[in-house]
């Protein structure tokens, strides 16, 4: 009887902790298995508010004057819609254009050429370069310990108020795996709760065909470093994967993006040197060009008439999620910090 | 039932500390990082190389990871969760304590400088490896499994400084390095780190900046694998 008793007790209490596990990370049905190890660093709601709050602080930076969300905007799908290239403190300008933050938890490597190789360690970079917050990693930690709030959210999350590096990125990294946008018109038509125009119908054929052998579905990137045809820019002479690798072969290749919101994030591409998404089908029809490097999958032409661009564009806009932009809980909420 | 369960765990408890307590032991595993047969002393003392260079060291710090004792070649103890950040500046991370069985005799000590490639790409961790530690890139993850900074009349650099951030995980630059030393003393075990063995590898003169994984990185970690020995009694 006792031990019927204690086995239903910790069944009980298993099944409540995953529940509430999975309530805060959700896989979208269909969708694939994550690539982040939530094992290693289990969500907590207390974590996630740490983590949106330095996301939202500019204390992370020397001069107290950017925040992540300076350079990843909620309302652009966390990417940059002012400026090409990224601005730092003190106007000082990055190299290349942020992108989104959408569904981090399934990429592999993160960065355009691939050099951070986890997402806990993300916030390290744009932390310590001198173009984009321009800190010390023991002055940033020293300045969260002095600071009125930090001890309470560090304890909250963590049980301990000292502020470590790790609880530091883990948090972080928790805020930003929750940025995951899976409602937009596209999924509600592979729900079957929605239908596309014929329009959008004929652009997600064109789509299929041309596009998503890279910007693989459900997530629109298949993960891989390509070389899709940009010529370099002879000011930035930015070689991409190579940088990292070392090796030849990497010349020119970057990380194949999601295409999901894709509305809200321009410019586009690494150097932010598209405004206009038809700029953009425009490289891909007439713009391509052949190096050793240039991926297989694109080295016979596309060929698109200007009415299929249009159409490839109102199936892209499909991919424009609402409920992620507008979505309460990605925003800055200083109330939070007060409780 | 509640209190049926405490005296279990009680119980329990009480046997593994008394079991634990009888059969390990403490035993200390320290470096002494010297410069020849000087006590390495940074950024004050002056030191001369083999060819009669002055040099200063300034900064010199190291991960050793995954130590394992070894007789006759087969390994008798293995430390779980082995990850040490050495820091000359620190006292206290130059003396490890191996949670080894009492009676053990072994005639080698195996370890790793550096940090394997699996733990790399693992994310955030704490202690000694906190990214906070100072020995991780940011601008390209991974962690720096060697520092050594310094000063020589032989560098025409910016303050006469030498750099070496020694690391990189990813084939073909994996610059981790095993290092194998037979050791007579059981009871403590005392090794040397001779920086004066990797200096002198080196012609400081062509070579005093290398901060990325690379050939160079590769090459000077392989230098550097050489500087541990057992303290001679
Ligand atoms: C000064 C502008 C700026 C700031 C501030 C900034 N970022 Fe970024 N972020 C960028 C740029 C630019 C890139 C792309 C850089 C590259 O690929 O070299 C990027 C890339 C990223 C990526 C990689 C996304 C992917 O899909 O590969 C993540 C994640 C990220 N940033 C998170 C953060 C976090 C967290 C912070 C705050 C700690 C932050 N960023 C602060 C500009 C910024
Ligand atoms: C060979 C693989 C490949 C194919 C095929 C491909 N792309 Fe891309 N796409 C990429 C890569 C790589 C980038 C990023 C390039 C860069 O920034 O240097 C990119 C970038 C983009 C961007 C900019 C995204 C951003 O966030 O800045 C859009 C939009 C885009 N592609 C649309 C398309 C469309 C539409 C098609 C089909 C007509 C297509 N792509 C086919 C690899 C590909």
């Amino acid at each position: 009887m006792k031990k019927v008793t204690i086995f239903f007790l910790l069944l009980i209490f298993v099944l409540t902790a995953f529940v509430s596990v999975s309530q805060l990370f959700v896989v979208p049905k269909g969708w694939p298995k994550p690539n982040y190890d939530f094992s290693k660093n289990p969500l907590s709601k207390e974590k996630i508010e740490l983590g949106r709050a330095l996301f939202y602080d500019p204390i992370l930076s020397r001069d107290n004057s950017i925040s992540c969300a300076s350079c990843h905007n909620p309302y652009n799908a966390f990417a940059n819609a002012n400026h090409q290239l990224s601005l730092g403190i003190e106007d000082k300008t990055g190299s290349r254009n942020a992108p989104v933050l959408v569904n981090l938890a399934w990429e592999k490597k993160f960065m355009w050429d691939g050099a951070i190789n986890h997402l806990d360690m993300q916030s390290l970079f744009p932390i310590t370069h001198p173009d984009e917050m321009g800190e010390q990693l023991d002055h940033v930690i020293s300045k969260l310990k002095g600071s009125t709030i930090y001890p309470r959210l560090f304890y909250k999350a963590y049980q301990d108020s000292i502020v470590t590096g790790e609880h530091l990125l883990k948090a972080i990294a928790q805020f930003m795996l929750t940025l995951v946008s899976s409602n937009s018109k596209y999924d509600s038509v592979m729900r079957h709760q929605a239908v596309f125009s014929n329009q959008e119908k004929n652009g997600y054929q064109l789509f299929k065909k041309n596009c998503n052998s890279c910007h693989t579905e459900p997530l629109f990137t298949n993960h891989e470093f390509e070389n899709n045809g940009l010529p370099i820019n002879k000011i930035l002479k930015d070689f991409g994967r190579m940088k990292v690798t070392g090796l030849a072969i990497d010349s020119l290749k970057f990380k194949v993006p999601t295409l999901r919101n894709i509305q809200y994030s321009s410019p586009y591409m690494h150097d932010g040197r598209f405004t206009r998404l038809q700029d953009v089908l425009k490289h891909y029809t007439l713009g391509i060009q052949k190096s050793s490097t240039l991926s297989q999958k694109i080295q016979q032409s596309i060929v698109l008439t200007s009415n299929e661009r249009v159409d490839i564009i109102a199936f892209l806009l499909t991919l424009s999620d609402n409920s992620f932009i507008l979505n309460p809980s990605f925003n800055f909420a200083k109330h939070n910090l007060y409780q | 039932m509640k209190s049926g369960i405490a005296t279990i765990i009680v119980f329990f408890t009480i046997n593994t500390v008394v079991l634990f307590a009888q059969t390990t032991s403490n035993r200390i595993l320290n470096f002494q990082p010297k410069f020849g047969n000087e006590d390495l002393q940074l950024i004050e003392a002056v030191y001369t190389t083999k060819n009669n260079d002055s040099i200063w060291i300034d900064v010199f710090k190291c991960y050793v990871s995954n130590i394992a004792l070894l007789q006759n070649g087969k390994v008798v103890w293995q430390e779980k969760n082995s990850f040490h950040l050495i820091n000359s500046a620190e006292q206290e991370s130059l003396r490890l304590m191996l949670q080894t069985p009492v009676a053990l005799t072994f005639d080698a000590i195996q370890f790793n400088v550096g940090i394997d490639s699996v733990t790399n790409v693992s994310g955030a961790m704490g202690g000694d490896l906190d990214p906070t530690n100072g020995m991780y890139w940011t601008w390209q993850s991974g962690y720096i499994n060697i520092k050594l900074e310094g000063r020589s009349n032989k560098c025409l650099t910016r303050n006469n400084a030498f750099t070496f951030h020694l690391g990189g995980y990813q084939f073909p630059y994996n610059a981790l390095q095993k290092v194998m030393i037979s050791i007579q003393q059981n009871e403590k075990i005392n090794i040397v780190t001779d920086i004066q063995k990797f200096i002198s590898s080196i012609d400081l003169t062509t070579q005093n900046q290398i901060m990325t994984p690379g050939k160079s990185a590769m090459f000077l970690s392989n230098q550097f694998s050489t500087i541990f020995s057992e303290l001679k009694q």
